[in-house]
């Protein structure tokens, strides 16, 4: 047991410091329009793939550098150190492809993935299928050389900027609700698709409905076999959407100290209650972090991801939203003035933290089946 | 990067399991038939007392992490026998003193030795200005070790345990408590080895928080574990309770919390000898405000999920209880952690 780097992981750590410090765009974070945010984004995308910093888990055929997971562990955490722009997260798609794709598939979507070129969203949520997403009614039907979708997707973030999208659609309905889904790789410029932003609680248009009319996808664009899509959407959720695949951790540790610094400005750190709130909230952080690096250590050690994913989820809906709790009671009426309206919206933001990508009560069933209960 | 027990560790966590399994005190009944002396003997023989022990280089012969996988195997089976007390607290107190001798017998398993706390148990009792308090962890114990204050740092003295303690039951029924109620002259008493510096106190604070973390992660684990069992097989309304998810999401909680509280007291355990004192002390204040926090909630889950006869004399679950309500309670609760932690983030102390 070492929670150290090993000497090359501290190689790399150094070598990438010095990368990031010239390399992130400048005045990033001060960017207000989303479509510039957008391109910003997509800019960055390409720096860091030129570096060979995208996709370095990934097998060396297809574009990655066969690299352990640690080496993105030690990215997430130093860009998020350095305050760096949002890091791609490309590797749940790229794994759903390299692992179910044809050939043809990995040949045509894989570069442009790693590369940025093609930005993509996921179609999974529908308005009656959220916590029950087996349930989803989209529906592919097959017509000679093509399937014709039609439906709709909720809760398809980035969707107003991807270019492509990996879409669940129900391909067989006289089957068992898993057993009939299909997954596709679809182009978003389809005629057919429109996608209307969403404006979630915090005032932010963050995430996106998508309507699905009789958009014709060719049948080579199905990935995996026909039925195979609950088990593609769930190699999906298991990869690289943890806390510490989002950089959440060197996040949630800026805005500590920026929540001591406002516990401060308003002299109230003398006071003993106050002093302990901010020492929890510290507390959290660490035990989110440590557990992650457990999580990762298991990773490495050629574990696949299993449900303890979902005691991760928990800890970090759980640090986001008490150290958001923690901001609101420290800032008082500020917080409803409008004096300090930026923490009421990141209020907000914590909110969803235990809905999306599966709500904590998901985890909590998830976690009863692993400890064997009955159903 | 590699935050999981090695080989060696692994097979160390086997023999720890083997023995506390042997010694398990699976109902309350068993606290008066245990053979209290063959678990000791049985931990000795296997060299589990002497991980502290210092080489001629002042090398531990394990680190906290060894330490850490025996601590939490014992309290997994509430086993009652004083590794707390005497094989890492008052051990570890000898060894950073230099009295390797004095811990070297203590690692033979012939004797023992408690540790003197003071009143609210906070913290090893200071002499003379602590002038009551406890000797905790000293099942089979002659003596306990306190504090004094001596040029260069705090100097281990060796309090016999004497007509002057009362033993008085305590919460936990594993483990033994005996109370001074006067001042205890300190000149009189046998010093061990030199003073400690308060790096080297840092150091020994670290070590035994979190073996005390690991004694309630052990706890908790076991606890959980049971309570989930239960829950397959008490039938109510024709199915298994654990069908419920009313039920299922108490259980999903008290997992969570022990496993979360078990991340922390892994770093903790693996810092003790590899972090600055200081660095090591604030990972170990961390675990325990974790597990703090956390152990009364997992605990009263557990009894709650027993349901009527969790609430029993007779049955385990409130021995969890009472072991892991002490192990909060002992070198401070999370409360008391947390404000140590909040001087460090807030003031740089």
């Amino acid at each position: 047991m070492d929670y150290r780097d090993t000497p090359e992981e501290a190689e790399f750590r150094a070598s990438l410091r010095a990368w990031l410090a010239e390399n992130i765009p400048a005045g990033w974070d001060k960017i207000e329009d989303r479509d510039e945010a957008a391109r910003m984004q997509r800019a960055w995308h390409r720096t860091l793939y030129e570096a060979g910093y995208i996709g370095m888990s990934w097998p060396k055929e297809y574009g990655g550098r066969s690299l352990s997971p640690m080496y993105e562990a030690i990215l997430n955490e130093e860009a998020g150190n350095l305050n760096a722009p949002r890091l791609p997260s490309v590797g749940y798609i790229g794994r759903a492809v390299f692992t179910y794709g044809s050939e043809e598939q990995k040949k045509r979507f894989l570069p442009p993935l790693l590369s940025g070129e093609a930005q993509w969203c996921q179609g999974f949520s529908e308005p009656e299928a959220g916590s029950d997403l087996a349930s989803l009614r989209t529906l592919a039907r097959l017509d000679g050389d093509h399937y014709v979708v039609n439906g709709q997707k909720m809760w398809t973030s980035g969707g107003q900027y991807a270019d492509w999208c990996l879409l669940l659609a129900r391909t067989d309905p006289d089957v068992p609700k898993h057993k009939g889904i299909s997954a596709f790789l679809v182009s978003m410029r389809e005629p057919g698709v429109t996608v209307r932003p969403i404006v979630l609680a915090s005032g932010e248009a963050e995430t996106c409905e998508v309507f699905w009319d009789d958009v014709r996808i060719p049948v080579a664009q199905r990935l995996g076999a026909p039925g195979e899509g609950w088990r593609i959407a769930m190699t999906t959720v298991a990869y690289e959407r943890g806390p510490a695949d989002i950089g959440f951790i060197a996040s949630y540790r800026h805005t500590l100290r920026r929540v001591e610094r406002l516990a401060a400005e308003r002299g109230l750190l003398e006071r003993p209650e106050t002093r302990k709130k901010l020492a929890a909230a510290y507390v959290r952080g660490e035990v989110l972090r440590l557990n992650c690096m457990e999580q990762l250590s298991l990773r490495v050690s050629g574990r696949e991801p299993g449900p303890e994913g979902s005691v991760a989820k928990l800890l970090w809906a759980d640090a986001e939203q008490s150290l958001q709790h923690l901001a609101m009671d420290i800032l008082g009426a500020d917080c409803m003035t409008g004096a300090a309206g930026e923490w009421l919206g990141s209020y907000f933001t914590s909110r969803p933290v235990s809905v999306y990508g599966g709500s904590a009560q998901i985890q909590k069933n998830i976690i009863a089946r692993m400890l064997g209960l009955p159903r | 990067m590699l935050a999981l027990l090695d080989a060696e560790q692994q097979m160390l966590k086997e023999v720890a399991g083997q023995i506390a399994r042997a010694a398990e005190v699976a109902n309350p009944g068993d606290l008066k038939t245990r053979d209290r002396a063959a678990a000791w003997e049985s931990l000795a023989q296997a060299g589990l007392l002497g991980l502290r022990v210092r080489d001629e280089e002042g090398r531990p012969s394990a680190s906290g992490v060894e330490v850490a996988v025996v601590a939490e195997a014992l309290g997994a089976g509430l086993v009652p026998v004083p590794y707390l007390g005497s094989a890492v607290l008052a051990t570890e107190l000898l060894a950073l003193a230099g009295a390797g001798p004095e811990a070297e017998e203590l690692a033979a398993g012939g004797k023992r030795a408690g540790i003197l706390l003071n009143r609210d148990l906070s913290a090893p009792a200071r002499l003379p200005g602590d002038e009551q308090g406890y000797a905790w962890d000293c099942d089979g114990a002659a003596e306990a070790l306190a504090l004094v204050e001596a040029p260069g740092g705090a100097q281990v003295v060796r309090v016999p345990l004497d007509g002057a303690f009362t033993p008085v039951a305590g919460a936990d029924l594993t483990r033994s408590l005996a109370r001074y109620d006067a001042p205890i002259d300190p000149s009189g008493l046998t010093r061990a080895g030199r003073p400690l510096t308060e790096a080297e106190l840092a150091r020994w604070e670290a070590l035994a928080l979190a073996a005390l973390c690991a004694d309630t992660v052990g706890v908790m684990r076991s606890a959980v574990t049971k309570a989930v069992e239960y829950a397959k097989e008490r039938i109510q309304y024709g199915v298994p309770i654990g069908s419920f998810q009313a039920v299922q999401h108490m259980c999903a909680e008290a997992y969570v919390s022990a496993e979360a509280a078990a991340s922390a007291t892994g770093y903790a355990a693996w810092a003790v000898d590899v972090l600055e004192p200081g660095e090591a002390l604030t990972a170990a204040r961390t675990a325990k405000a974790q597990c703090g926090a956390v152990a009364r909630e997992v605990t009263e889950t557990v009894m709650q999920i027993f349901g009527g006869i969790g609430q029993t004399y007779e049955h385990i679950a409130h021995v969890h209880t009472r072991r892991a309500l002490t192990d909060r309670q002992v070198l401070g609760d999370e409360d008391a952690q947390l404000l140590r932690i909040a001087d460090v983030r807030l003031t740089g102390e």
